[in-house]
């Protein structure tokens, strides 16, 4: 991705999107350290990280196609699912040291069934079931579940996990998310020097690399982006509303159109980082599950949610001053199906226009995209 | 002041060229495979037929359509959605939902008072209920296009085509045809059905009078009546090729830019 | 009476006009099936009817998903409808009238077609009006996506933003502590019940209540084990109506506990005289998922042209416990399982998928079963992500396997004569029927 900016750290961040085993993954690897993968930003990181692991957000970033993977599901299951598993089959995520799964929708859950099956030199496959509904006693299950996943984490790798270290590991991944917000917050002005295609990077960068050292090289960027501007004219300003989206190339579609991406509420955007986990508890099991179940600000997933993910997002709109919304959603994604459904009338009622978009979870359709995008700049009067 | 519209779609190209906002001519071809070449030979007969010597007597060019990238003498491309709403409503300021069909796609657009498109929905997923479908059709039962819109016309009890799928509903008319059934009665089947997928597609948008059919398929009386009777309202026809809808919208867009004001309708 | 009052009620009004017609035919004239078929009609005439009474004079009742416990509700006293009904009915009786401009307007709400057409039609009838407005109702995030995505649209309705909500939270696992768990959570529900309806619950009457279902459980068992005998006594749609009965309103009390009695009864006769109600009988099907609600347009033509009955289906294969009803602990803990496991479709949803793989594993063998066909409804996304594992088991147990792909409201997704090809073409080439 051509970019502007300078520092090496974005180009290292960018050089993560591209692949799974990036260079500082792959570094890591040949030192001895070890890598748990995770699927749904609801799995607490902090527990693999605490537990002297790499935690590495599942993605199924360079597969090409899903032919090993569909004899396993079925053309109606979600791209995500099939290409991470054809992945799984293929032997590309042989380096890891294991698997974090979860029931977080109807396709990945089966992932689990299937890898534990089909998949069997993974040595650490764990499945964990996350609640639906937010409150108290949902947070207390969590908590359970939570400590539940410790001692199998201790027993498998040998390790002792304290409740000093999981602090410690919060500490750190609580830091991560202020640096994101601050690069976040960057965006707020007129001439945000970032586009919303390489912050996508920036993210998704955060998801495969020790955080330390990641958030060393966040500060180098935001070094770099004290104030700079970027270039102004944008035809809009807009917000990405949606699931899993990983690809910057994506976003730089929407934004070669003439419109710049300057917020979001993604699974690699302010839905992992708006809210920090709660430093003040004594219990940090209770406070990761009160932090994923309840604090965070929600997806679909959760029920009786809406009206607070509604809120956020008009909001976060006000603040960032969005024209529009773009909500993307995978196809056979119910929970977004639902929820754009819904927002549509929410984001009508309030007077923010929203243009609905179906994708796969390889970009392709270029040429419908712009479309679509241009199309719905052009209907904004823009 | 000369401006001109090129619309290039996957079947066809269009190009419009308009003397201070009056159409002086127009042209129809269908596409080649590289859009660049549809685009310059569209653009070159309609400015012979407008008896202009090159393309530089033009102050301004609009492109639009699927290859509206790849057209290299525009000054700006617009989406088609916005074209199809400008042209239909020029045409025809009481307009309000624009459906368009195509070569390859269809879409429905919500217009506001002033042709502003305040909502569409496109198809471009599939080739049901576009150009490609009709063709398709028109060769297995070997009667031309034209042919196919008369027959449509003439049936009497259409037959119910289940498929959502073209492919699957070209073998689901061909077992008509087998069983015996009138040719009208499949054929007028198979327009209610496309019909129907675009009642669907307006309901999503929205139903508001006057409803208009643009593109190459809306040469087709059998297709509007059908969707006449799914839409529970007439159809306006519009004063001219709906065709050329998008390259009429391209062209006023492009006198918008020179003049710097919005064109008002000939009506 | 206010327009959208009548119009909340104008289904259910329909349904009593179109059942009651066939229930006099049945009444007068039952032949050997008379009771039987006529049991289910009557049920649901007289809950719609104590609805619309409720409705009309303005007395408190709930809306509830039918793995919702029951005997809570029946236990409670608390007159409710079943918010998915009719196109569960639709299934039994040969489709709704009103199926295809159902299906037309449902489309028009824009949500994606490739979301679960069941959940979309009912979303459909609550923004059309076509649902009455309960007091309080019960919802449901299990077994699948398309549920919990359905239930937040429900609240988010106008109408029905101020209806206040509840939903047990369901746990992924199936051990003690997810019981558990669950259990805790009905406890909750029981709570919210008394709260918005001022019923309580009465603990002796819940036992009660459980003990009666606990003999309709055991009875359906029991009429499930006798579908093994070759050939199977009945058609299909007796057989799918055990699902409907025992867990709808009125589940618990003893007419209900009879019906399932009499079925027995039937079915043992037909075994012992050699008298199924399905003559020349070929192929043994599993029917691995719940009735489409054109079934009877299927169905009907595989008895006929192929000699193939359902010898067991996905909706009356579950593994239900009979509850310990000696403390309410155990009472709970029972209702928590048997809402978590045992219900049809949250049996096989719910969970890791290894509930399928044995229960197929145990009806091919116990029911002698011919080809298993999953029918891949388009809504289970799961199930769909399972059909690698299905294959390989069905390979194990040296079964035939069918997989169709199908909408079980909408024929327009694949088409009747589509599943007549498919399923032509697989028994010519697998030599059954």
């Amino acid at each position: 991705m051509e970019t502007k900016i300078k520092s090496k750290a974005f180009k290292q961040f960018s050089e993560a999107t591209k692949t799974l085993l990036n260079p500082v993954l792959q570094n890591w690897k040949d030192q001895g350290g070890k890598i748990v993968g995770y699927f749904c930003s609801t799995v607490p990181e902090e527990l693999i990280t605490a537990a002297g692991l790499i935690p590495l957000r599942m993605r199924a970033t360079g597969s090409t196609s899903t032919e090993r993977s569909d004899a396993f599901f079925s053309s109606i299951n979600c791209s995500f699912a099939r290409h991470c598993f054809n992945l799984a089959l293929t032997g590309d995520f042989k380096f890891l040291d294991g698997v974090v799964c979860i029931n977080s929708c109807d396709h990945v859950r089966r992932i689990y069934d299937n890898w534990i099956r089909f998949v069997p030199d993974t040595p650490f496959v764990e499945v964990m079931s996350l609640p639906r509904k937010t409150e108290p006693a949902q947070v207390a299950w969590y908590r359970d579940e939570i400590n539940l996943l410790k001692g199998k984490l201790e027993k498998h790798f040998g390790v002792k996990i304290s409740n000093k270290t999981l602090w410690k590991a919060i500490k750190l991944h609580n830091e991560t998310r202020r640096l994101q917000k601050k690069l976040y917050e960057l965006r707020k002005q007129e001439r945000p020097p970032i586009t919303g295609a390489e912050t996508l990077a920036v993210m998704v960068a955060g998801t495969a690399m020790p955080k330390e050292q990641y958030n060393n090289m966040l500060r180098e960027l935001l070094d770099e982006l004290k104030g700079a501007k970027g270039p102004g004219g944008h035809r809009a300003r807009l917000m990405i509303v949606g699931g899993i989206l990983d690809d910057p190339e994506y976003v730089k579609v929407i934004e070669d159109q003439g419109g710049l991406v300057v917020t979001d509420s993604l699974c690699f955007g302010t839905r992992i980082m708006w809210v920090e986990v709660d430093e003040s508890l004594s219990d940090p099991a209770e406070a990761l599950a009160k932090y994923y179940v309840a604090d965070r600000p929600s997806c679909p997933r959760f029920y009786g949610e809406h009206d607070n993910r509604a809120k956020y997002i008009v909001d976060m709109c006000r603040e960032f001053k969005c024209d529009g919304v773009i909500g993307e959603r995978l196809m056979f994604c119910d929970p977004w199906a639902v929820e754009h459904y819904m927002l549509g009338q929410d984001l009508k009622a309030a007077g923010i226009p929203m243009l609905k978009l179906d994708r796969e979870y390889i970009t392709g359709g270029i040429g419908q995209l712009r479309t679509r995008v241009q199309a719905f700049l052009e209907t904004m009067g823009r | 002041m000369l401006v001109g519209g090129c619309d290039v779609g996957s079947a066809t190209g269009k190009a419009v060229i308009m003397r201070n906002v009056e159409i002086i001519s127009y042209e129809i071809i269908p596409s080649t495979t590289k859009p660049e070449v549809t685009a310059r030979t569209v653009m070159d007969m309609a400015l012979k037929k407008a008896g202009l010597s090159s393309i530089s007597d033009l102050n301004y060019i609009v492109g639009t359509g699927y290859g509206r990238l790849k057209v290299p003498f525009a000054n700006e491309n617009i989406s088609e959605i916005t074209c199809h709403a400008r042209g239909a409503q020029w045409l025809l300021p009481t307009v309000r939902t624009v459906v368009d069909i195509g070569g390859q796609d269809c879409k429905v657009m919500s217009l506001g008072d002033k042709g502003k498109v305040l909502e569409f929905v496109m198809n471009d997923r599939c080739a049901a209920g576009t150009g490609r479908f009709f063709e398709a059709m028109a060769r297995v039962l070997d009667c031309g296009l034209q042919g196919l819109s008369e027959l449509a016309l003439q049936g009497k009890n259409p037959a119910t085509i289940s498929s959502q799928c073209s492919v699957f509903a070209e073998s689901e008319v061909v077992t008509l045809v087998n069983e015996g059934k009138e040719l009208s009665d499949i054929v007028a089947g198979l327009h209610a059905s496309i019909a129907s997928r675009l009642n669907s597609m307006v309901r999503k948008v929205g139903l508001v009078e006057d409803v208009v059919l643009t593109g190459g398929c809306a040469k087709n009386d059998g297709l509007a009546k059908a969707l006449e009777e799914k839409l529970g309202m007439s159809v306006k026809k519009l004063p001219i090729d709906p065709q050329i809808v998008g390259a009429i919208g391209a062209a006023l867009i492009a006198a918008e830019r020179v003049s710097k004001q919005t064109m008002k309708s000939p009506v | 009476m206010d327009e959208k009052i009548e119009k909340s009620l104008s289904r259910m009004k329909e349904e009593i006009a179109q059942f009651e017609p066939i229930l006099a035919v049945l009444k007068a004239e039952p032949g050997e099936m008379g009771h039987l078929q006529s049991f289910p009609l009557e049920d649901l005439i007289g809950n719609h009817k104590r609805i619309i009474e409720c409705v009309e004079q303005g007395k408190t009742f709930l809306a509830s998903q039918y793995t919702n416990p029951v005997e809570i509700l029946t236990a409670m006293d608390v007159p409710w409808y079943f918010t998915v009904q009719q196109q569960f009915s639709a299934g039994g009786t040969g489709g709704s009238p009103h199926t295809m401009e159902d299906l037309e307007e449902m489309d028009r709400l824009g949500i994606p077609s490739d979301c679960c057409t069941l959940l979309r039609l009912l979303l459909y009838y609550q923004v059309a009006g076509l649902l009455p407005i309960p007091t309080a109702y019960l919802a449901l995030t299990e077994p699948c996506d398309g549920v919990t995505g359905l239930h937040a649209a429900f609240m988010n309705h106008p109408d029905w933003r101020d209806v206040p909500v509840f939903v047990p939270d369901p746990p992924y696992h199936d051990d003690v502590r997810a019981f558990d768990y669950y259990a805790s959570e009905l406890k909750g529900m029981v709570d919210f019940i008394t709260k918005y309806t001022g019923k309580t619950m009465n603990m002796r009457r819940l036992k009660k209540v459980v003990e009666e279902t606990n003999k309709g459980y055991a009875l359906w068992l029991e009429y499930s084990d006798l579908r093994r005998a070759a050939p199977a006594p009945h058609s299909y749609a007796m057989p799918m109506s055990c699902f409907y009965i025992l867990n709808t309103a009125g589940a618990g009390e003893p007419e209900v506990t009879q019906w399932y009695r009499d079925m027995v009864a039937n079915a043992e006769m037909r075994i012992r005289e050699n008298r199924p109600e399905v003559p020349n009988q070929k192929v043994r099907l599993l029917w691995y998922d719940i009735q489409p609600t054109y079934f009877s347009e299927l169905v009907p033509w595989l008895e006929q042209e192929w000699g193939a009955v359902i010898a067991m289906d996905m909706v009356s294969y579950c593994p239900y416990e009979l509850i310990d009803t000696s403390t309410e602990d155990t009472l709970f803990r029972g209702l928590a399982k048997r809402a978590l496991l045992h219900g049809p479709m949250i049996h096989q949803a719910h969970g890791v998928v290894d509930n399928v793989i044995h229960d197929i594993t145990r009806i091919v063998r116990d029911y002698k079963i011919d080809c298993v066909i999953l029918p891949g409804h388009m809504g289970h996304k799961d199930m769909a992500a399972s059909a690698s594992i299905v294959r390989e088991t069905c390979r194990d147990l040296g079964v035939p396997y069918l997989y169709i792909g199908l909408d079980v409201c909408d024929k327009r997704y694949t088409t009747l004569d589509q599943m007549k090809n498919k399923i032509a073409q697989f028994f010519t080439a697998m030599g059954l029927g």
